[in-house]
């Protein structure tokens, strides 16, 4: 019976071509401007979480300050330390590589400079797990050594990178000896094995997350091997920042929860942040800011569903003859209420899929604009869940705005009905 | 109207069974009553009727007598004030919403005046529509709509619109609507008003035939002599009260009116109701 009602109701929508599709027009404005909007929130979240994918991949999360992120974060993310027990790290179960970066002042004594002296002073010093550079390239970047040099690797301790910057001022090579005081009595006498290229001659090499690498300053800094850090200062509330892949297989989320339980059971303040996690504050961004737009945008899909019901008032009233024979017919009310509910609801739903395909179509073009005005590569997306909700809701909408006027029908008395001329 | 008698009610019909079976249709003091504004009109002032299964009665009377009213609520559109009222053994003052739809889409087929086809359907889909109320199958709608327009001579128009038909199709098409259902009763008001002799007459003669043929009960309502001509009984109405009951040609009973009805007017004369000056509607 459903069905012979879409057919009455089609049949009277098609009947009145004109008047239908100015209705449909006034419907389908508001959903294109909403499902557009929509949709280049969507792409450019896409966007920007694909960037974020590209670096972390599915298996690593990091380890930061506790409360460095998310929405309460506080200060500038990631920039404050944290102790770290990087070996109970490793031994969490799943965890395939942990790797950190550690950083703090200290004072350094050079070689023998041309004039005999060495150069004594406070420096910046960072320690790097040499896994850092073997296995994560995509957050460093990569680092690169001068000619004759190299980085350090695993199981190393005692020896130096230097950044360019430093070398220079110590007038150091590759070979020599840089002096560094720990904590109390520690001190060690590192050998040398390479210094950066510098800055300029080394563009387009930065890592995405730089900042956990300072990398601003790093021709200014030496670098050593995060376990000779431990040898001078023991483990220190000077962790800037760690990087863990899990075990092929393993859930990183799970993982991370894992870690960040343990780590936090023996004292460290840090939160273990996945790719989910960060995908999941972009997303509340910019949903947020998509919200914001497609409210305003809704706006016009209001006037749209007022449309509708002036439409069906006015088709109400032009059928009351109609409605009365129905009636006459056999029709009970709620025949006649779904039949003008169906009515309006299709004027909705043609407007909903005329809007959104031109809302798609719309922000296909934003999309490409955006990109090319900043060079990026701007998803386009159409998500499934977007259509379908725009379609049920079209519908609904004009279902909702054909309620009162198929109401005034469906009440019509009878007898007077078939006496309306 | 003098000469009334106390058996009056039992005079107006003359049971064809004997007085054994339960009359189609019984009406007893049945009055309606309107509100426009402040004034009651008073439509029905204590009507009596009753009709026999398979009859053809002709409701006549001047404009304002009550005829459509009386149409009106013997479609099971439209409830009496008071008085009780029989269709097929049920009481229509008891019957709920849902069962006078149910009674007005089983029972009773309407043919109107001005036709009130549906402009948007085609033939077939006109005589369809009181079918798909009643949640009939879509091949066994189809099959009988297209039937019924061969029974009424429009075998070649079913796809047609309305506006494509001829008034006389039209009209025959809303006969064929009326008979979607098979109902008992077909109500027609003024079948020929809109009509011309020679289209009028086989609507008429279509009329007569589902009563001789069928047994169907066919109630006109009309101010057409001929459509009064094929009536087994003609049902005079004057303010809301039947007057005289008559066969075609034989003057009525001598102007009878029923028993109980209220002729007083005391709350509206019959210019309150609006009566024009058409006249008895008396004839022959």
């Amino acid at each position: 019976m459903l069905k012979d009602f879409l057919v009455l109701a089609g049949q009277s929508i098609m009947h009145r071509r004109m008047r239908s599709w100015l209705t449909v027009i006034g419907v389908f404005i508001g959903i294109t401007a909403v499902v557009a909007l929509i949709s280049i929130g969507l792409g450019l979240e896409r966007t920007i979480t694909d960037q974020i994918a590209s670096v972390f991949g599915v298996d690593t999360f990091i380890i930061m300050n506790e409360g460095a992120f998310g929405p309460q974060a506080h200060g500038p993310g990631g920039s404050e330390e944290y102790a770290l027990d990087l070996a109970t790290l490793r031994a969490v179960e799943g965890v395939k590589v942990a790797a950190a970066v550690r950083e703090r002042t200290a004072f350094l004594q050079g070689p023998p400079r041309s004039d005999g002296t060495p150069l004594q002073g406070f420096f910046p010093v960072s320690g790097l797990s040499p896994e850092l550079i073997t296995e994560f390239e995509s957050f460093t970047g990569e680092l690169k050594v001068q000619k004759g040099g190299r980085l350090f690797d695993v199981g190393e301790e005692a020896v130096t990178v230097l950044g360019s910057e430093i070398a220079n001022r110590f007038q150091a090579s590759v070979g020599n000896t840089v002096f560094v005081a720990g904590e109390g009595a520690a001190e060690l006498s590192l050998t040398v094995v390479g210094i950066l290229i510098p800055a300029e001659e080394d563009e387009g090499s930065r890592g995405v997350f730089a900042g956990g690498m300072n990398q601003s300053q790093n021709q200014d800094t030496i670098y050593v091997p995060y376990e000779t850090m431990d040898l001078l200062w023991g483990p220190a509330k000077d962790v800037l920042i760690t990087v863990v892949r899990v075990n092929p297989g393993e859930d990183v989320d799970e993982v991370a929860d894992r870690a960040e339980e343990i780590l936090n059971a023996r004292g460290s303040e840090i939160s273990a942040v996945t790719y989910t996690d960060i995908s999941e504050v972009i997303g509340t961004m910019t949903s947020t800011i998509s919200a914001f737009l497609a409210g305003i945008a809704g706006i016009s899909l209001l006037v749209g569903g007022v449309g509708v019901m002036n439409t069906m008032f006015t088709s109400v009233l032009e059928r009351t003859k109609e409605i009365g024979v129905m009636k006459a017919v056999g029709a009970k009310n709620g025949h006649v209420l779904t039949i003008f509910l169906i009515e309006s609801g299709l004027m909705g739903l043609v407007g909903g899929i005329v809007g959104t395909l031109l809302g798609l179509g719309l922000s296909a073009a934003a999309s490409s604009i955006i990109g090319r005005l900043f060079g990026v590569e701007m998803a386009v997306v159409a998500s499934p869940t977007l259509i379908l909700t725009t379609l049920v809701c079209s519908f609904g909408i004009g279902a909702i705005a054909g309620l009162w006027p198929a109401w005034r029908a469906a009440q019509l008395p009878v007898v007077d009905a078939l006496r309306y001329e | 109207m003098g000469g009334s008698t106390q058996d009056g009610a039992e005079r107006i019909h003359i049971y064809r069974t004997g007085g054994l079976a339960v009359p189609l249709l019984e009406f007893r003091g049945i009055t309606k009553d309107y509100r426009l504004g402040k004034t009651v009109v008073r439509a029905l002032r204590g009507l009596d009727l009753v009709v026999e299964e398979g009859e053809v009665i002709a409701i006549m009377g001047p404009s304002g007598s009550g005829k459509s009213t009386l149409m009106h609520i013997v479609g099971a559109l439209d409830t009496p004030t008071g008085g009780t009222a029989f269709l097929d053994g049920q009481d229509l003052q008891q019957l709920k919403e849902h069962q006078l739809v149910a009674l007005r889409g089983k029972k009773v087929g309407f043919v109107f005046q001005t036709f009130n086809l549906v402009q948007t359907l085609s033939a077939q889909r006109n005589v369809e529509l009181p079918m798909i109320f009643q949640g009939i199958r879509k091949g066994e709608r189809a099959r009988r709509a297209r039937e019924l327009l061969i029974k009424v001579g429009l075998g070649d128009r079913v796809k047609h619109k309305p506006n494509e038909l001829s008034g006389g199709e039209r009209q025959r098409v809303a006969m064929a609507r009326a008979l979607a259902n098979d109902p008992e009763i077909i109500l027609a008001d003024e079948p020929t008003g809109n009509l011309d002799t020679e289209s009028g007459t086989p609507v008429l003669a279509m009329l007569k035939k589902l009563s001789v043929n069928d047994g169907k009960t066919v109630i006109i309502v009309t101010h057409d002599p001929d459509a009064a001509a094929i009536a087994d009984r003609i049902v005079r109405l004057r303010d809301g009260c039947v007057v005289a009951v008559s066969s075609y040609g034989v003057e009525g009973e001598s102007g009878v009116p029923s028993t109980g009805c209220d002729v007083d007017g005391s709350i509206n004369e019959p210019s309150t109701l609006g009566t024009t000056t058409e006249g008895d509607d008396s004839h022959a």
